[in-house]
C-alpha cells in the first residue's frame, strides 16, 4: 500500500508542481553563493560547517567581499576595484571580516546592548567604516610580516582591543 | 624601493630614560600600631583611619573623642564600612606657615607630639569649613542612639593622650549619646580607643566640649531628623547630598554647620553612582580631592594655579563634583564659611575650606577606602610641598606614609600613588636613574617595547596615528611624489594605515617617501632598517610605489635641512620626476616635548622644519602643563594628570582583559611606560627633565611663533576618532573634543592628548 502510494504522491506531486520547478540549491553554486552573501559573518561561517560545498562556497572571497560591504559604512564608492586589490594583498576579505569587521561589529552591538542611554558624541559614530576597518587590518597585516633574518616578533596585538569583552561597569 | 642604513647625525643630548620601578616599602609599619589595630578591630575602618599611615600609631593626634565618636556612629550605621571623615581630613595638608615643622606636624600624625601646637590647633576659632561636619551630623541623626559604654572606652582611651583633658563628660554626653553609638560599636576596645583618638585626629579643646556638644545637638535638631531617618543605612547617605566635612575642630565645625544650617542650602547635584567595588568612581573621586584641596590652598597657600580641566566634570560621577562650584571662586557664601585664622590651625582646617570652597552641596561618599584615598592625596601633595621647601626630614616622613597609604588603595590610584611616591623618594633621596644616552643596554629597545604596549592599551596613540594619517592625507590630495618625515620612528606602527588609505585613494597611490628619525640604538642593531624593511614588504604587497630612509640622531636639533631633503634624486630615473616637486610632512607624535629640556632645541627644530617647506606639520602632545611654575605645581597638575590617564587605562579596554595574560601584560607594561614618565616630571631637573609636556595653548603660541598657521583638522579625522573609540571597551569614558581646528581626545572631561596640524603660515 505504501509503496503503492508513494508513487502516486510522487506523480500527484509532480503534476501538482508542474507549474514550480525544483532548484536544488547544491546545482548552482553561483546561485548559492548570492544567498550567502546576504547573512552576517557568523551565519555565514556557521553556513560554512554544512557540507564541502557549502564550504568552499562559503570561503569565496567575493562571499566575504559582499559580506563586508553590506555590515560596513563605506564612504567613498569610487576605486571598488582599487579596493579589492589590496584587500586581497593584504590577506582577503574574509580575513577582513575575521580580524577587524566582525568584532568591531560586536563591539558595537554590545555596547548598544547597554542601552541607548551612550554618550551622544559617540553616538553618531555606531558604525565601522571600510576605511577604518582597513587601517586596522593594515596594521595588522604590518605586525605580522617577518622582520629582516625573521627576528622573534612579538605576536601581533594591535587589535587585541576589539577582542577584548567589553567593560560593562 | 631604495633602503639606506641609518645615518648618525651627531651627539646631541637626546636623552635617555631609564628607570627600573622600585617600590618604596615604607619600614615604618611596625610602628604603626595604630593602624594595625585598626584594621584589625574596625574592618570597615580600614587603614584610613590607622593613625595616619606611617606617622605612628600614638604620635601628634591630639584629637577630641567627639570626632571619633561622630566617626564611629557613621561607621555603626548598618550597611558599609563608614571611613572617618575627620582622620581623613586630619591628613589634609596644612597651609604653608611660617614654621615648616608645623606645617607637617599638623599633617599626618607624626611621632613627635606637640602639645603645645595642639593646643593652638584647638583654639583656632572658626577657621573650619564645615562642610565634612555636616556629613557627619546627619550621620549622627540617621545612626540613632549610640551606646554610652563605648563611649566611655573612648574617654578612657583619650585620657591616654598628652594634652587631652577630660573629655566631655557628662556635659556634652547627652549630645553625644548617639554620635557616640556607632564608633563604638566597631569594635573599639581599649587598646583601640587610644588608636581611633588618634586616628581620627579631632581636635576639641577640653573647655569648648561643653559649648560644642551644646551646638551639636542644635545641630541635630537643625537638620531635623526627617532627612536622616529615612537614611538608614549608610548607602543612602552616601546617596544623599552630604557633604564631607572635617570635623577635626569641632567648635568651628559645629558653628559652621550651624551657620550652614541656617542659611538656605544650596542646589543639591544628583547622588554618585556609589559603587564601592567600582574602582572608577574612586578615582574619580581621588582626581576630585586634589582639586578640592588646592582650591583651598589657593586661599590659604601661596596663590597656586587652578587647574582648568575642572571644568564640566560629570556632577553625577564625583565624589566632590558640580561643576559650577568648583569653577566658582570661592562665593559670598563660601567666603562667609571661610575663616582664616592667623594662629595655626587645625590640620583639617585648610582641607574643611577646600571641601567648602568647592561647593557646600557636595555629595560625599564616606568609605574607608576612600578615605585612605583621599588622606593618599592629602599625602603627596604636603609631600611635594615638602620637597619643594627642602624640608628633607617631613617629606621623608610623608613619603614613608605614602607607601603605606597606597598599599590601602587598589586599581589605579595603588599605582598611581606607587609611582608617584617612588619619584618623590628619587628625587628626595637623589637617587636617579641615570639618563642619557648609553645609560642602558636595552633601555632604547625596552622604550620601545613599553612604547608597544600603551599602543595596543589604549586609543590614544591609535588616535594620533590616525589623526595626523587623515591630515596628511588630506594634504597630499592631488599629490604624485610625496614624502613623510617621521621624527620618531620606533616600530612605524602609524605607516600602515597611510599606505593603505594612499593605495586606495582616488586616482591610485602616489610614490610614497619615507624618512624615519629614531634614537641610536645601543646594541647596534639597526632597528630603523628593520622597521623600513617592513614597511617596504608591505608597500609591495599593495603596489605602493616605496621609498625609506632611517636617521639616527640622539636629539632632533641635530637635524639638518639638507640631510632631510637631500639625495632627493638620486633613486629617481627620468627627468619627469624630478620636475614635480615633493610634497612633505612632517609627523611628531610626543616627540617635540623634549626638546624643550634644553633651550633653543625647539626654535632649531621648528627651522629645520619650516625650510623642508612641508605642506602639513602634525603635531601630536599630551594635553597637560608639566613644564611651567613651580616643583608644587607641576606635581599636582601631573598627578591630576596620570589620575587621569590611569584610570582610562583601568576602565577602558585593558580592564576588561586582565585574566588575559596579554591583554593583562599590556596594561601593565603601559603602567611602568607611564611610571617612567611620571619619574621624569617629578624626579629630575633641568636637561634631564625630557618629558616636558605642555598644553595645546602652549603649542599654538610656539608653532605661530615659529612661522606656522594652525591648518584645521577636518570632519573626517573627527568621525573617524569617533568611530575609532566606539570600538574601545569602556569607549563611554573617552571623549573626542574638537578645539579650534584641532583634536583632543581625553578621559570624561579631561582632554589627555591633543592633535594638531600646522602649515607654513603666509601659504606657499
Amino acid at each position: 500500500m505504501m509503496m503503492l502510494l508513494l508513487p502516486h504522491r510522487e506523480e500527484e506531486e509532480e503534476g501538482g508542481a508542474a507549474g514550480r520547478r525544483r532548484f536544488p540549491i547544491n546545482d548552482n553554486a553561483d546561485l548559492l553563493a548570492e544567498v550567502l552573501g546576504r547573512l552576517d559573518g557568523r551565519s555565514l561561517a556557521v553556513a560554512g560547517c554544512v557540507c564541502r560545498l557549502w564550504s568552499a562556497v562559503g570561503r569565496r572571497e567575493a562571499v566575504w567581499e559582499a559580506v563586508c560591504h553590506r555590515h560596513v559604512a563605506v564612504g567613498r564608492a569610487g576605486a571598488a576595484g582599487g579596493t579589492r586589490s589590496v584587500v586581497a594583498a593584504l590577506g582577503g576579505y574574509r580575513r577582513l571580516y575575521r580580524l577587524c569587521i566582525g568584532p568591531a561589529l560586536d563591539r558595537l552591538a554590545g555596547v548598544r546592548r547597554q542601552g541607548p542611554a551612550v554618550s551622544s558624541s559617540s553616538s553618531a559614530a555606531r558604525h565601522v567604516s571600510l576605511s577604518l576597518a582597513l587601517s586596522l587590518f593594515s596594521i595588522d597585516c604590518y605586525e605580522r610580516l617577518g622582520g629582516v633574518g625573521g627576528r622573534q616578533q612579538q605576536p601581533p596585538a594591535s587589535l587585541l582591543f576589539l577582542c577584548k569583552p567589553v567593560d560593562v561597569s | 624601493m631604495g633602503r639606506r642604513h641609518g645615518e648618525k647625525v651627531g651627539a646631541g643630548g637626546r636623552v635617555v630614560q631609564e628607570a627600573r620601578p622600585q617600590r618604596i616599602t615604607s619600614p615604618a609599619v611596625t610602628a604603626n600600631r595604630a593602624e594595625g589595630n585598626l584594621t584589625a578591630s574596625e574592618q570597615d575602618a580600614g587603614p584610613g583611619g590607622g593613625g595616619g599611615g606611617g606617622g605612628g600609631g600614638g604620635g601628634g593626634c591630639r584629637r577630641g573623642p567627639d570626632e571619633r565618636l561622630r566617626d564611629g556612629d557613621s561607621r555603626a550605621s548598618p550597611s558599609c564600612a563608614s571611613a572617618e571623615p575627620g582622620s581623613l581630613l586630619s591628613s589634609m595638608p596644612e597651609p604653608p606657615r611660617s614654621d615648616p615643622n608645623s606645617m607637617i606636624h599638623r599633617l599626618l600624625p607624626v611621632p613627635d607630639p606637640v602639645p603645645t601646637k595642639s593646643q593652638n590647633v584647638l583654639s583656632g576659632p572658626d577657621c573650619d569649613e564645615l562642610p565634612y561636619k555636616k556629613n557627619i551630623s546627619r550621620k549622627f541623626c540617621g545612626a540613632g542612639s549610640g551606646s554610652s559604654s563605648s563611649w566611655r572606652r573612648l574617654q578612657s582611651g583619650s585620657m591616654k593622650r598628652e594634652h587631652q583633658g577630660d573629655w566631655y563628660g557628662g556635659a556634652v554626653e547627652g549630645g553625644e549619646q548617639e554620635k557616640g553609638k556607632g564608633m563604638m560599636g566597631v569594635g573599639a576596645e581599649d587598646e583601640d580607643v587610644d588608636e581611633l583618638l588618634a586616628a581620627l585626629g579631632y581636635k576639641v579643646r577640653s573647655s569648648d566640649m561643653a559649648d560644642v556638644a551644646q551646638k551639636l545637638e542644635q545641630a541635630e535638631m537643625a537638620m531635623g531628623t526627617g532627612i536622616a531617618a529615612s537614611d538608614d543605612a549608610l548607602l543612602s547617605h552616601l546617596a544623599a547630598d552630604t557633604v564631607h566635612y572635617n570635623p577635626s575642630d569641632i567648635s568651628t565645625w559645629v558653628d559652621n554647620l550651624l551657620s550652614e544650617l541656617n542659611a538656605p542650602p544650596p542646589p543639591l547635584s544628583p547622588p554618585p553612582r556609589f559603587d564601592d567595588s567600582s574602582s572608577l568612581d574612586r578615582q574619580n573621586r581621588f582626581l576630585e580631592l586634589p582639586l578640592v584641596t588646592r582650591r583651598a590652598s589657593a586661599e590659604v597657600y601661596e596663590p597656586m594655579p587652578v587647574p582648568a580641566p575642572p571644568a564640566g566634570r560629570a556632577t553625577g560621577r564625583f565624589a566632590f563634583g558640580s561643576d559650577s562650584q568648583l569653577d566658582v571662586a570661592p562665593s559670598p557664601r563660601d567666603s562667609k564659611r571661610i575663616k582664616f585664622c592667623s594662629s595655626p590651625p587645625s590640620s583639617s582646617s585648610s582641607t574643611t575650606d577646600a571641601a567648602t570652597s568647592a561647593a557646600s552641596p557636595l555629595p560625599v561618599v564616606v568609605v574607608d577606602t576612600q578615605e585612605a584615598g583621599i588622606r593618599l592625596v592629602h599625602a603627596l601633595l604636603a609631600c611635594a610641598e615638602a620637597v619643594q621647601q627642602e624640608n628633607l626630614k617631613a617629606s621623608d616622613t610623608l613619603v614613608k606614609q605614602i607607601s603605606v597609604l597606597a598599599a590601602s588603595q587598589g586599581g589605579a590610584m595603588r599605582k598611581v600613588a606607587g609611582y608617584f611616591a617612588e619619584a618623590l623618594a628619587r628625587r628626595i633621596y637623589r637617587r636617579l636613574p641615570r639618563v642619557g644616552v648609553g645609560s642602558s643596554f636595552d633601555s632604547v629597545a625596552f622604550d620601545d617595547m613599553l612604547h608597544m604596549h600603551f599602543y595596543e592599551s589604549g586609543p590614544y596613540l591609535k588616535f594620533a596615528h590616525f589623526t595626523a594619517n587623515q591630515a596628511i592625507l588630506e594634504a597630499f590630495a592631488g599629490c604624485r611624489r610625496v614624502h613623510v618625515i617621521d621624527f620618531g620612528m620606533r616600530q612605524g606602527l602609524q605607516w600602515p594605515a597611510l599606505l593603505q588609505a594612499l593605495a586606495l585613494r582616488p586616482g591610485g597611490p602616489p610614490s610614497f617617501r619615507l624618512t624615519g628619525i629614531g634614537p641610536p640604538q645601543p646594541d647596534n642593531s639597526d632597528a630603523l632598517q628593520e622597521v623600513g624593511w617592513k614597511l617596504a614588504q608591505l608597500a609591495e604587497t599593495i603596489r605602493v610605489d616605496f621609498n625609506y630612509r632611517g636617521f639616527v640622531a640622539t636629539s632632533l636639533a641635530d637635524l639638518e635641512p639638507y640631510m632631510l631633503l637631500g639625495q632627493d634624486t638620486d633613486d629617481r630615473v627620468g627627468a619627469d620626476d624630478i620636475d614635480e616637486p615633493e610634497a612633505v610632512a612632517v609627523n611628531s607624535v610626543l616627540e617635540l616635548h623634549q626638546l624643550l629640556a634644553r633651550p633653543g632645541s625647539l626654535e632649531k627644530v621648528l627651522r629645520t622644519v619650516r625650510a623642508v617647506r612641508p605642506r602639513i606639520v602634525t603635531v601630536v602632545e599630551q594635553e597637560a602643563n608639566h613644564n611651567a611654575g613651580t616643583f608644587q605645581e607641576r606635581f599636582t597638575e601631573a598627578l591630576h594628570y596620570y589620575s587621569t590617564m590611569f584610570d582610562s587605562l583601568e576602565g577602558g579596554a585593558a580592564a576588561a582583559a586582565t585574566a588575559d595574560s596579554a591583554g593583562g601584560r599590556d596594561l601593565t607594561m603601559s603602567e611602568v611606560y607611564l611610571g617612567r614618565q611620571i619619574c621624569n616630571v617629578v624626579a629630575h631637573e633641568g636637561a634631564d627633565r625630557t618629558e616636558r609636556h605642555e598644553t595645546l595653548a602652549q603649542w599654538r603660541g610656539r608653532m605661530t611663533s615659529a612661522g606656522f598657521e594652525s591648518a584645521p583638522i577636518g570632519s573626517n579625522a573627527f568621525k573617524q576618532a569617533s568611530m575609532l573609540l566606539a570600538l574601545f571597551a569602556g569607549g563611554d569614558g573617552y571623549r573626542v573634543e574638537e578645539r579650534e581646528g584641532c583634536l583632543t581626545l581625553g578621559w570624561h572631561t579631561r582632554p589627555l592628548i591633543a592633535a594638531s596640524a600646522w602649515r607654513i603660515a603666509g601659504g606657499p
